[in-house]
């Protein structure tokens, strides 16, 4: 017992600490480094950066919402339905052989581009359009499960279905484009380490810690994840905590949407339709509790470097495609193996750390 | 001379350098019922667990009918014929009696892996009149109440022909009549000659039931010996060290003139119906009632987490109107809920955030941003932990989790008390704590009153209520029955009105279900 | 404790495994790096090319980084310039469509790298790359003029129904327009053709079809967009009585796109008349060798637009063309692998 504890002291130190799954994507970093020397360049640094920011935002919104002890399956379809919806609103021409065909032909588009094509407002509507109908779709789902008591899964998943089939039918499966070049430029990251989306990114990050970390309203959150019950009867307000998680995941969503929209030149029907398990994945490893109650923006932060890391390492290998989901999958069980390794351990420190 | 079912021999466990169990020799004969008595983190959950398997003990033996036993895992105690009776029930509501008494293991049908349900029920119906339960053995325990409940995990440790049964606090959530009726199916237990530890901080009950009984403190065995050696004053002794001279501390104030609460006629059907009373400025008012009696649902209703139909509520002399826990608690109302665990505490969360819960408001800067200074909130709460005397480590880091019952029954009283409160209704709050931290609890209480607070006080433990109360009402059926002053309090006529109306209420109530 | 060791040594084993399966090929100093991007493998023609293309490239001793961009288009995006980031000499890539293309050409573009587009050509011409394309139209023309003729010889006017593809997709829609030039020149043949959406789903395709069938049981020339959809067809015609091979009065006029493996054998078996093939080792050699070219000349920005002429299989010219046919082609090598 006594041999284990001096020579597990600093493994232990590490594995039982917050910062566990940084230290980890770091070393895991480090080793792919060695073997690719292109890690480390600065473009690649650069690139690494940029695919942290777009998901950090949609992890950063599905964390407020785990935190109270729900889950957001349509934070994607939000994405979907908010991009075509600002690119309608600032497209800058439109071909009519694509689109004559679609709903809103001669209402909101034209052959002239979006409703507001042209115009100088047109970027700062769009980006407003964006925010608002994600906001609200946020809403709608907070609402559907605090006022009418729906399992979150159940509303979401509703809401996920509906608006990625509204996003589809407004553009007959369309990519709108092609878009005007300042709102292209929010989505740029070649302007050194300091780019559009980093800015936002943070911003919405620091913002999310402020409310957190230093708020009446973030004790809430937790408060209502933890024990909605308790947090009832102690005067938390838990139905509108509830519909803020929400509202502001469907937020978070919409920034997403910017600025994967801008990335790529386009509004998308089908954009992020691959990316929930991504978020979910990013913020379960990051630590990030399922069961509510759970959760610190630095953790997001953690996990998304973890998933964008292993996703540039695996883009340098030169395996097969069909081994490289494979070894994607092996490395994050290895990842969840070892926090549950965490857990146990930490549970074996309970009885010292807990005696009164 | 009967010989010994269990033998625990100079058995000592301990955690990270602190001793949970030093040295415990203890010999129980067969068929014979041991108390086991001590309070929270005396060390018997740690003997019981080493006895069931969980833990293995650092030294010392233990033997089972003069054979040594060393069980690794639960399933070798089950196997050795010892069955555990928790305080939560290990029970599936959703599955039916027969179910739960065959979950790990139904008979089966000429050794096919097919269930011999015949078999099964048939089994199931003997094992269920053993206990005195009458009732078809296809009924989902979730229609059960918490006494049926108990009865059938008896039935469960029957059917696994066990020799030695352990009740951990078997009757916290147990009416009266339950309880009594849980009593003879012990006693006749032990006249089969199973031999039966019991774990309870009900002291009167150890004392009707046991034979022998042992004190644990710290970790030691204090004492023990035969039941009729040992008085509640002696047993309260010895688990806490030191003499308590009476089992409540002295009021030192009495209730001043000044109604704080007035509740006319509330009526919500078929909770309470045309509840009136009023609550004076230092006053304790008790609500006495059986389970099932109302006295819960009242205070949820007065609180404002359950709705009512007709009927008022003032405080301070304005109408509450509708209250919800936000609008009490700008009133100046805090409630202790019955559950703690569920409805009192955060339980992953620090010591801290559960104290200052529901005063974050006070500490809020920077206008509608709502910033809480948190040096200010913690600092509030760290004086509320002492003047309370919490015992826990650094309370912004140390889990709600962790504390023990009567610390955690601190906690939330402290969170309540940080809001200022001129009510407090407390629903009972001293469920599951050792008798140390009563007292302590008692104390707090005084003082509260002393100071003005005025307190509904309800309880299911009629002596306490005389103890601490200036008037009590009792409950039944959801009506108020009766009401005493201090000089009237007279345990009999209590029972008398919690009693009455009960009969005829069952009855109106069947009809109404048909 | 001792779970804990076991974990760590699990640990750390696995990340032997990892390092030691990274490190498997080495860098060989001059060889030329391509980047081969895709969206996704939904058809056999889609395998058939990455096949192609992969073991060519090894075969030339060119190192090949394969990224399966799983169908979104923002992972293609990431892919790509991950490739950039790692200096590869050149890029190919089957883009998820034709608009993302254009974003991702630009991305190349401005790190110098050459790029070449397989098959689905970008959305327009703004952005210099390398392109190899059919020509849909067409090849989709040819098959349904074949067709057409032989549904003269049956003497009754004809009631076609043609199975669209995926509307965002540039060959659906040239697929589509090559089927009713085809149509619109025999107009005493056929009646108002119907159409069938498929979005380039099995699933959708059958339903949709099946659907399409009960409202218009007359229908006898159909024409789909893909090859890869004959087996929904079968199973729509086959319980109606109508999956008959030529010949027979109830024979379904029956045509295509593509030229795989299945398209061959219904074509040998009387059921399938007439498919147009995409010359797909054409293509996939095409771009290569382009690509190549550009990297070792090298130029930045090559920019190039490769038709594919393509060609119609018919019944009447099987016996002399079969071979042409990637689809025939790849069952041989089958074939001669069992035998082997």
């Amino acid at each position: 017992m006594k041999l284990d504890n001096t020579l597990l002291r600093w493994p232990k130190a590490v594995v039982l600490s917050n910062h566990f799954i940084l230290v980890l994507t770091v070393l895991f970093f480090l080793v792919m480094w060695g073997i690719y020397p292109h890690m480390a360049g600065r473009r690649n640094l650069a690139n690494l950066l940029s695919n942290t920011w777009p998901l950090l935002a949609l992890v950063l919104g599905q964390m407020f919402v785990l935190i109270v002890g729900g889950i957001d399956l349509s934070q994607t379809s939000i994405m979907a339905v908010t991009s075509v919806l600002g690119a309608m609103v600032m497209a800058t021409s439109l071909e009519p052989t694509r689109f004559a065909h679609n709903p809103l032909w001669g209402v909101l588009i034209s052959e002239q581009g979006g409703w507001l094509s042209g115009s100088p407002w047109a970027v700062p509507v769009a980006v407003l359009s964006f925010v608002v109908a994600g906001a609200s779709i946020g809403l709608l789902n907070g609402l559907a499960v605090a006022k009418l008591r729906m399992p979150p899964f159940m509303v979401t998943l509703v809401t996920m279905s509906f608006f990625s089939g509204l996003a589809i039918y407004l553009t007959q499966s369309e990519n709108v484009r092609p878009l005007p070049d300042s709102f292209i430029a929010i989505g740029k990251g070649t302007l050194g380490p300091i780019s559009p989306p980093m800015l936002i990114v943070v911003v919405l990050a620091l913002l999310a810690f402020v409310v957190l970390d230093r708020s009446i309203l973030g004790r809430w959150f937790y408060a209502v994840g933890q024990n909605a019950e308790t947090a009832k009867i102690s005067g938390v307000p838990t139905k509108r905590v509830i519909v803020l998680a929400y509202a502001f995941s469907g937020l978070c969503a919409a920034v997403g949407a910017i600025l994967y929209s801008a990335r790529l030149e386009a509004g998308r029907p089908t954009l992020g339709r691959n990316l929930l398990l991504d978020v979910i994945g990013a913020a379960v490893i990051g630590g990030i509790s399922l069961f509510g109650g759970k959760g610190k923006v630095l953790w997001a932060v953690y996990g998304v470097l973890f998933f964008v890391v292993l996703d540039n390492s695996l883009n340098k290998m030169p395996l097969d495609f069909y081994s490289i989901d494979i070894i994607k999958g092996a490395v994050i069980l290895l990842a969840a193996l070892l926090d549950a390794l965490r857990t146990r351990l930490s549970l074996y420190h309970a009885p010292l750390a807990g005696a009164p | 001379m009967t010989r010994s079912a269990l033998e625990f021999d100079r058995v000592s466990k301990s955690f990270f350098g602190v001793a949970a169990l030093s040295d415990v020799t203890l010999s129980i004969p067969e068929g014979c019922l041991l108390g086991l008595i001590g309070e929270n983190g005396a060390g018997k959950s740690t003997l019981m667990n080493a006895l069931a398997g969980v833990i293995t003990p650092d030294q010392g033996t233990m033997r089972l009918f003069g054979v040594p036993f060393h069980p690794t895992c639960p399933a070798d105690a089950t196997r050795a014929g010892i069955a555990f009776i928790h305080q939560e029930l290990n029970l599936f509501s959703n599955l039916s009696v027969v179910d739960n008494l065959y979950i790990d293991g139904f008979p089966r049908l000429c050794r096919l892996p097919i269930i011999d349900k015949r078999k099964a029920y048939r089994q199931a119906a003997e094992l269920l009149t053993a206990v005195d339960l009458c009732l078809s053995p296809a009924t989902p325990i979730e229609l059960l109440t918490p006494g049926e409940r108990q009865l059938v995990e008896i039935a469960k440790a029957l059917g696994r022909n066990a020799r030695i049964i352990i009740f951990d606090e078997p009757t916290t959530s147990l009416t009266a009549a339950e309880r009594s009726k849980l009593f003879q199916v012990i006693d006749n237990l032990r006249r089969e000659g199973r031999t039966i530890i019991y774990i309870s901080h009900s002291l009167d009950d150890v004392l009707r039931l046991a034979d022998t009984i042992a004190v644990l403190r710290d970790g030691k065995l204090v004492s023990t010996g035969p039941g009729d050696q040992y008085s509640a004053n002696r047993m309260v002794a010895d688990m806490v060290g030191r003499e308590i001279a009476q089992m409540y501390p002295a009021r030192a104030s009495a209730p001043g003139p000044e109604s704080v609460l007035d509740v006319k006629s509330l009526t919500q059907p078929g909770m309470i119906k045309d509840i009136s009373f009023t609550l004076h400025e230092g006053e304790v008012l008790g609500v006495f009632g059986l389970m099932g009696s109302g006295r819960s649902e009242l205070a949820r209703i007065v609180y404002g987490l359950d709705p009512f139909k007709s009927g008022s509520i003032r405080v301070r002399g304005t109408d509450a109107g509708a209250p919800s826990p936000i609008r009490s608690i700008r009133n100046g109302v805090a409630f202790v809920t019955e559950n703690r665990r569920q409805e009192g505490l955060l339980m992953e969360a620090p010591v801290s955030e559960n104290i200052d819960l529901s005063s974050l408001r006070r500490y809020a800067r920077y206008g509608s941003a709502r910033i809480i200074d948190r040096r200010a909130a913690l600092k509030a709460a760290r004086q509320m932990a002492e003047s309370l005397q919490i015992k826990s480590g650094s309370i912004d880091r140390h889990r709600a989790k962790h504390l023990s019952g009567g610390n955690q029954q601190k906690v939330v009283i402290a969170k309540w008390l940080l809001t200022d409160p001129g009510i407090l209704i407390l629903d009972e709050p001293t469920r599951g704590i050792d008798v140390g931290a009563k007292y302590e609890l008692y104390s707090i209480i005084n003082d509260l009153a002393s100071r003005g607070t005025a307190i509904l006080y309800i309880s299911s433990e009629l002596e306490e209520l005389t103890g601490m109360c200036d008037r009590i009402l009792v409950m039944s059926n959801g009506e108020i029955q009766a009401q005493f002053r201090h000089s009237e309090f007279d345990q009999e006529s209590v029972l008398q009105a919690a009693f009455r109306g009960r009969t005829t209420a069952n009855q109106t109530e069947a009809n109404g279900e048909n | 404790m001792r779970k804990a060791r076991t974990g760590f040594l699990t640990v750390a084993l696995a990340l032997t495994l990892l390092i030691g399966g990274c490190n498997r090929q080495d860098e060989e100093p001059g060889q030329i790096t391509i980047c081969f991007a895709f969206q996704d493998l939904e058809t056999e023609y889609w395998v058939a090319a990455h096949k192609a293309i992969t073991e060519t490239l090894r075969a030339r001793n060119i190192k090949v980084l394969e990224r399966n961009a799983h169908q979104d288009a923002n992972r293609q995006f990431e892919q790509i310039r991950d490739a950039i980031a790692q200096d590869v000499d050149g890029i190919i890539m089957i883009p998820q469509d034709g608009e993302s293309a254009l974003t991702i050409i630009g991305e190349a573009n401005q790190a110098g790298i050459p790029i070449g587009v397989f098959n689905r050509p970008p959305a327009d011409k703004s952005k210099p790359a390398l392109v190899v394309v059919a020509d849909n139209e067409k090849i989709a023309e040819e098959a349904v003029a074949y067709m057409a003729k032989a549904a003269s010889e049956l003497n009754r006017k004809m009631t076609p129904l043609i199975l669209v593809g995926d509307l965002g997709d540039q060959n659906s829609i040239e697929r589509r327009d090559g089927f009713y030039r085809a149509v619109n020149a025999h107009p005493e043949l056929f009646k108002k053709p119907i159409e069938v959406p498929t979005k380039w789903d099995a699933a959708t395709t059958l339903a949709n079809l099946e659907a399409a069938l009960q409202v218009t049981p007359e229908v006898d020339f159909i024409f789909t967009s893909s090859d890869f959809l004959y087996p929904q067809i079968k199973a729509v015609l086959e319980p109606l009585g109508r999956w008959k091979p030529k010949g027979d009065p109830d024979h379904v006029v029956l045509g295509g796109v593509d030229g795989d493996s299945t398209a061959y054998r219904l074509m040998k078996e009387g059921y399938v008349d007439a498919t147009g093939v995409q010359d797909l080792f054409f293509e996939a050699n095409a771009i290569m060798d382009a690509l190549v070219e550009a990297i070792k000349s090298g130029q930045r920005t090559p920019e190039k637009w490769i038709q594919d002429p393509g060609f119609a299989l018919t019944q009447e010219n099987m016996p002399q063309r079969a071979m042409d046919m990637w689809g025939c082609r790849i069952l041989h090598e089958e074939q001669s692998n069992e035998a082997r």
